[in-house]
């Protein structure tokens, strides 16, 4: 793109900058451009190599990993020519970042006192100024009580105010840039929008470029000037943020908006995409488009030679079609199931709660309240959502519901008959209750092969391997899988495909209720909508009810036609999806609701506009 | 990846295979009986130095018996209990470290206590202690340190189990409607092999120098059988005239111990190498 005012030279600017690792180019051909005060976006899912840009400006490449070609210049310096001692001096005085983990990236035996001496120190400052400065940047990022956070460790904090200190730390020494990779990915949603409503604060207070590394569409929509899509180490769209998101051009970028589920507006099925991002290894046998074995539109000319980035309507796209949106096919989405509730109560917990306790040598005392009197019916084939944040105790209802977890009082029926802990109730129970776990990883045992994972549950019954291995054909097809997986052990899946082998495995004795413990929140954007559709096709075939336990409420509202919103252990609010969501009636719903980046960039989101009231 | 720690196990297990080739073959590679007394030369020297002679390749000790022979034959005793000691802490330890990890609770509880009180006995007095009681013998050496060392086993592989434990297939097993047994079986005892083969060969060189330290005392095997521990305490008394005798035993253990520390070493490499996955991309 050109500048469109000339005394606006940008302050990062990359050009056809490459990263190679051996023979594989990790990152091919990368061009953008960051000016001075404005947010750049770089948008991708997990393994496009949106943080290899960041470690490229931190001079942090991992072993065997080098730029090959193409130049990265931070004004009129080359930050891949320069010597390494002269790079590191940039960094942490003219070029911050704020990470991911902001509990991992504190040192857990340094106070947060420390920390910003330690920093200020690095950057010149006397001892006897730091802790005035200290104070004053902690108060700027609205730490309410900074004398008494300074003194703090970082353990005592919450995530969002760990990553409060971090945006402090980054903007203390008033840097030119901050590279922002995934600052709130691990941050409650409530959490999320302080800290992009402060980060915006901050970075329009002192003028400061920002590269706003993230996953979220919706989120980049918001804040950034402009954007930069990436798939498999390539940019494959950039423009001004309106431009890209109001036309992608690019069919991957078409994809993944089509493949977002939306809070608000029409239910329309989500279009999935095929397969999953290529890891390195594949990148050797993608010749021309990388995206071509995903993409619909995609011909033989896309396969055999690189795409160069090409001039659409109002930005850049590489793709060699003009109206790939056109050409885009939107696979059959699955139709949302029936809103009728059918009739006949399956499962009913009557006022649960569930006390952890703390157990000593010879005592046990009494710790955290995760759910308190937790009453909910779940109609056969119903589909019910539960929506909260992190400690709102839904994994535990979820736990509790399948019997993983003992419940302290109340009582929980099946069919009408409550469920106690005997051998015939536990059986009675996982015949009719099946959960699938959240991290498919750690659900699915490393050593076992996929045949014997998906058909775990008739294993006791010693049946012969022909017809176990036929029973888990079936299952495979069911999920989406290819049966050629068979034989395949978890490490060599993605993860979509684990999840589904998971899903497989809780549908093989064909439960009535399956309880879907946030399922989708480790998965791609992309992939998630292949398992949400896959969810709408199991309700076809099996008429089984789900309980989805999700933090995403869009998620919920494209699955459930019942919510329930928890927050800390109780019930505040529950009813219809889409009447909760038009007009919630508790407090904390309002806030959950108000939190997320509205799916249409036009419309205002709250906390930023909470922020540029109170600055 | 195949050549990570590939050098280890080849010569950690090379050394151990031919010690028990060795032990197998003893009255075919012997030049001696290893009892017979050749009093007219009594700490002769071995072959190579001045006065040395090739009847007696590495010297005889102070009763004129041959210390290759014994050498070799000694390796019998320490063959075996390398064998079946490390077996059978393996399979006591670890079979408590299951049920303990597994049930959790009071369970683990009372099994970790009686570790702990176990472990609170110097190891060398437990067995000293036990070896009186018991009477002498190659079982009676192999029962005192199997009940000395089962502990080790215990208390590694239930810290591994109680890892496993957080993880969710567990959970998933338990749901899919598994047993007890077969979750034990399956689910853990998979997770924890590779730690388990680690260890047992690091017990294999544990299992050899107890059972030296139990003969250069004198209360392991019958009199007659010789064993490297028995060798070093004869080899003792004539140290100054007659280094070799002492030397070549001990330099038997050393040896043993290093090829099974080795050995062990190189399959932690192995199978850690195995664990991490390299299928996904670096984001």
């Amino acid at each position: 793109m050109t500048d469109e005012a000339g005394d606006r030279i940008p302050l990062l600017r990359a050009a056809g900058l490459t990263v190679r690792m051996g023979d594989i180019e990790v990152l091919r051909d990368i061009d953008f451009s960051l000016r001075r005060g404005d947010i750049l976006g770089i948008i991708g899912e997990s393994g496009a190599g949106k943080s290899m840009i960041g470690r490229v400006i931190a001079d942090q490449l991992p072993d065997g990993f080098s730029v090959t070609s193409g130049m990265l210049r931070f004004g009129a310096l080359d930050l891949i020519g320069m010597p390494p001692k002269d790079h590191r001096r940039l960094l942490g005085r003219e070029i911050a970042f704020i990470p991911q983990e902001p509990m991992m990236a504190l040192n857990p035996s340094m106070t947060i006192g420390s920390h910003f001496e330690e920093h200020l120190a690095h950057l010149g400052h006397t001892p006897s100024t730091m802790r005035r400065k200290t104070i004053e940047a902690l108060s700027d990022v609205r730490i309410a009580a900074p004398e008494h956070v300074y003194d703090q460790y970082p353990f005592q904090l919450s995530g969002g105010m760990c990553q409060r200190v971090l945006i402090a730390l980054a903007f203390i020494s008033n840097p030119d840039l901050v590279i922002a990779d995934e600052p709130t990915a691990s941050l409650d949603v409530t959490s999320q929008g302080h800290i992009i409503g402060l980060l915006r604060r901050m970075q329009q207070k002192h003028g400061t470029a920002v590269l706003f590394i993230t996953h979220q569409l919706a989120l980049a929509g918001q804040i950034c000037t402009e954007v930069a899509v990436l798939y498999a180490g390539e940019v494959v769209e950039r423009g001004a943020t309106k431009a890209v998101f109001t036309a992608p051009q690019h069919p991957y970028t078409i994809a993944l908006k089509a493949a977002a589920p939306l809070l608000d507006g029409e239910w329309t099925p989500l279009a999935s995409l095929r397969g999953h991002m290529p890891g390195l290894k594949e990148y050797r046998t993608l010749d021309g488009c990388r995206f071509a074995p995903r993409c619909a539109t995609a011909s033989d000319a896309c396969r055999q030679a690189t795409v160069p980035l090409r001039q659409k309507s109002d930005h850049l796209a590489r793709c060699l079609y003009d109206d790939a949106e056109a050409r885009v096919e939107f696979p059959e989405g699955a139709a949302r199931a029936s809103l009728g509730q059918s009739k006949g109560e399956l499962l009913r917990l009557d006022s649960v709660s569930k006390t952890f306790f703390r157990s000593g040598w010879f005592s046990r005392k009494p710790g955290v309240n995760a759910l308190r009197n937790v009453s909910l019916e779940i109609a056969a084939g119903e589909f019910v959502g539960i929506v909260g944040e992190s400690g709102s105790g839904k994994s535990t209802l979820g736990r509790l519901a399948m019997g993983l977890e003992d419940a302290t009082n109340g009582t929980i029926l099946l069919d009408g008959k409550p469920l106690g802990r005997s051998e015939d109730e536990w059986e009675r129970r996982i015949a009719a209750i099946q959960l699938v776990f959240q991290d498919p990883r750690a659900a699915l045992n490393p050593r076992r092969r996929v045949v014997d994972l998906a058909t775990q549950a008739i294993q006791p019954r010693m049946m012969r391997a022909d017809a176990r291995r036929a029973r888990a054909e079936t299952l495979l097809r069911s999920t989406g899988l290819p049966t050629d997986m068979l034989d395949k052990v978890s490490a060599e899946m993605s993860g979509g495909q684990r999840q589904r082998v998971s899903i497989a495995r809780a549908l093989c004795n064909a439960p009535r209720l399956l309880i879907a413990d946030e399922v989708t929140s480790g998965l791609d954007v992309s992939v998630q909508a292949q398992i949400l559709n896959l969810l709408l096709n199991i309700r076809k075939e099996y008429g089984i009810a789900l309980m989805m336990i999700s933090h995403d409420l869009a998620v919920v509202r494209y699955l459930c036609s019942r919510v329930v919103v928890m927050w800390k252990g109780e019930i505040v609010e529950t009813g219809l999806t889409e009447e909760v969501f038009r007009n919630p009636q508790h407090r904390y719903t309002r806030e959950l609701i108000s939190a997320i980046p509205p799916d249409d960039m036009n419309q205002p989101w709250l906390p930023l506009l909470e922020f540029a009231k109170a600055s | 990846m195949s050549s990570r720690g590939q050098a280890r196990i080849l010569i950690g297990g090379g050394i151990l295979a031919f010690i028990v080739c060795v032990a197998v073959l003893a009255p075919w590679l012997a030049p001696h009986n290893p009892n017979d007394q050749d009093l007219l030369q009594m700490l002769a020297p071995p072959a190579w130095s001045p006065d040395g002679d090739w009847s007696h390749p590495l010297g005889t000790d102070n009763l004129g018996r041959d210390v290759l022979s014994r050498l070799i034959y000694g390796a019998r005793v320490a063959a075996i209990v390398g064998t079946i000691v490390p077996i059978g802490t393996c399979l006591l330890g670890s079979s408590i470290a299951i049920v303990a990890g597994y049930y959790g609770g009071y369970v683990d509880k009372t099994l970790s206590r009686i570790v702990d009180i176990w472990m609170s006995f110097p190891a060398v007095v437990l067995s000293l202690v036990l070896m009186v009681g018991l009477s002498p013998g190659l079982r009676s050496v192999i029962l005192a340190t199997v009940l000395v060392d089962w502990t080790r086993f215990c208390r590694i592989t239930r810290g591994a189990i109680l890892g496993l434990m957080k993880l969710e297939y567990i959970s998933a097993a338990r749901i899919t409607g598994a047993s007890h047994v077969s979750i034990m079986l399956r689910d853990l005892v998979p997770g924890v092999l590779p730690l388990i083969i680690t260890l047992l060969c690091v017990e294999i060189g544990v299992a050899v120098v107890v059972e030296s330290i139990l003969s250069f005392v004198g209360v392991s095997v019958e009199p007659h059988i010789p064993t490297w521990g028995v060798m070093i305490a004869d080899g003792l008394a004539s140290v100054f005239q007659a280094p070799w005798c002492l030397v070549f035993p001990m330099l038997a253990v050393i040896l043993t111990v290093m090829a099974a520390n080795m050995m062990g070493d190189g399959l932690r490499i192995r199978f850690d190498a195995r664990i991490v996955d390299r299928t996904r991309a670096p984001a």
